[in-house]
């Protein structure tokens, strides 16, 4: 598995669609997280967008101290989302270029290929959230020396254990997508099917569960994108008026944490029980 | 005695609930290079992928290389170039090979090797999906080469190249050949029969003759491969 996970990161640093998932993740970070904010407090009371949202509050969201709150508070939806399409264009990939034809006839095992592409996936979404955790904390040092901010950093404890919910949020989403390209052979059905469920549909039930169905509440608190959104509420601690879409208290951190690591763990087994019994073709 | 590096005894392949190939009996020897010969559908892929282990619902006996088709013992011993190139397009020939030999655990020094082999060395930094259907097949090939199997098996590699690549290809094939390796060629083009140290033609999912080309063509009492192949056919329907 070692050969197949090194090979798999030699093709992961030289693919541009892998490159450009991660630009487009990290741009919108920044431009959520800290660009429009930081505009919306420039124009001041002139701003319909931060009516009734005192200006000191608008700038105390994007000093250090809310570093981890502007850098994983997107996970759960729309990184979440290019994190879906990410492990569909790499899995699924190999049935388009044909390649796993080639690979499995030669030296290692079935199980031991896809062990390998999700390391090499597992470790690229870490170096991801990683970059986006860069990029936001020096957005937050530079709007700090420049409005005369406090530099009150997160401890190394929470910015590990954000960190860590992150990966593990972007992590589950990869796995959907991998699962859904090994079932469907191909790259293109996954993402408008994951797409479609992370941006429509979690959405929608949840709303419809909270007016018309609360008893149905059950339900919809035990979906991925809820639990997602559930962990990166509690690791980050943010108020609840402050969350992005997505990002709610819908259960407890320990459930989140049980019920998204629940889900890689079935997405790798079925995953892993397809590949090993089902045809090449 | 000549050592057969594939054996095929009473192979039948089912495919959905259609037999697909009807209990196929043949060799291949050792060091030799040997057309898989048809038209379009008649299963040559499926006798391929049942060698290489690929293919699902097989009965009957396929030994390769002493070993049951599929044993994870095989893997490294056996080289396999699909139809479609199997390379990513994204990637360069040199960035592909250097996946390949990481994944198939082979020194990264053969990657120029078998980038010469096939004669891509001026085209070894350009992405795949910029290269012409030639040259992609034949990155494809250098990838199949890597770790010198001891049996290729290429499922219609000279389909679509000009005659002097697919005499280049050929040649490459007889040196591999001459240097130990055991090579099954498929092809739905008669012409290249006479390049083979042996045939097998198909059709139908039924093996028409096991042969060398100067036996098949004297049984035949013809001058040419595809006549041949006409004639077997006729002998066949005729004894119906």
């Amino acid at each position: 598995m070692l050969g197949s996970y090194r090979a798999e990161l030699i093709k992961l640093r030289k693919r541009s669609a892998v490159w450009v998932l991660f630009g487009a993740g990290l741009v919108l970070s920044l431009i959520f997280g800290y660009v429009l904010p930081y505009v919306s407090y420039l124009t001041g009371d002139d701003n319909p967008q931060t009516t009734g949202v005192p200006r000191a509050e608008v700038l105390r969201g994007l000093l250090p101290e809310r570093v981890l709150d502007n850098t994983i508070g997107g996970f759960p939806v729309f990184a979440g989302a290019l994190s879906l399409v990410l492990g569909a264009i790499v899995v699924g990939g190999e049935y388009t270029w044909g390649t796993l034809k080639t690979v499995l006839t030669q030296r290692p095992g079935r199980i031991s290929v896809l062990g390998g592409q999700l390391l090499g996936l597992f470790t690229m979404v870490a170096v991801w959230v990683l970059g986006i955790f860069v990029a936001c904390a020096l957005s937050s040092l530079g709007i700090a020396a420049a409005e005369g901010g406090a530099m009150n950093w997160p401890g190394p404890l929470e910015i590990v254990e954000a960190l860590a919910g992150g990966w593990l949020v972007l992590t589950m989403w990869c796995l959907a997508g991998a699962v859904l390209a090994v079932a469907f052979r191909n790259v293109a059905l996954p993402i408008g099917l994951g797409v479609v469920w992370i941006l429509g549909i979690e959405t929608l039930l949840a709303g419809v569960v909270s007016s018309l169905l609360p008893d149905l509440e059950v339900l919809s608190d035990a979906l991925p994108g809820a639990n997602a959104g559930a962990l990166v509420f509690s690791v980050t601690g943010m108020v609840a008026a402050d969350a992005p879409p997505g990002v709610r208290d819908a259960v407890g951190g320990g459930r989140a944490l049980a019920t998204l690591v629940a889900y890689s763990v079935v997405f790798v087994a079925l995953a892993a029980y397809t590949t090993r019994r089902r045809d090449i073709v | 005695m000549m050592k057969n590096a594939v054996q095929c005894r009473s192979l039948v392949v089912v495919r959905g609930d259609r037999e697909v190939l009807h209990g196929i009996d043949c060799a291949l020897v050792t060091g030799s290079v040997t057309g898989l010969l048809g038209p379009s559908g008649c299963g040559k892929t499926t006798l391929i992928r049942a060698i290489v282990g690929l293919q699902a619902k097989v009965t009957g006996d396929v030994e390769v290389l002493g070993l049951p088709a599929g044993s994870p013992k095989l893997r490294g011993r056996i080289g396999y170039v699909t139809q479609e190139p199997s390379v990513y397009g994204d990637l360069t020939v040199t960035e592909n090979l250097r996946f390949f030999a990481a994944v198939l655990g082979v020194s990264a020094d053969d990657v120029d090797r078998v980038i010469d082999a096939v004669d891509l060395g001026t085209h070894a930094t350009a992405r795949v999906d910029q290269l012409s259907g030639g040259q992609r097949s034949r990155a494809s090939l250098a990838a199949a080469l890597l770790g010198n199997p001891e049996l290729l098996v290429l499922d219609e590699p000279t389909v679509g190249l000009d005659p002097v690549l697919r005499r280049d290809l050929w040649d490459l094939f007889h040196r591999l050949a001459a240097d130990g390796a055991t090579l099954l060629v498929s092809s739905h083009v008669m012409d290249e029969a006479s390049r083979c140290d042996r045939l097998l033609l198909m059709r139908d999912g039924d093996l028409l003759a096991d042969d060398t080309p100067a036996d098949l063509l004297a049984a035949a009492g013809t001058a040419d491969i595809e006549q041949a192949f006409l004639t077997l056919i006729d002998r066949k329907t005729g004894a119906r």
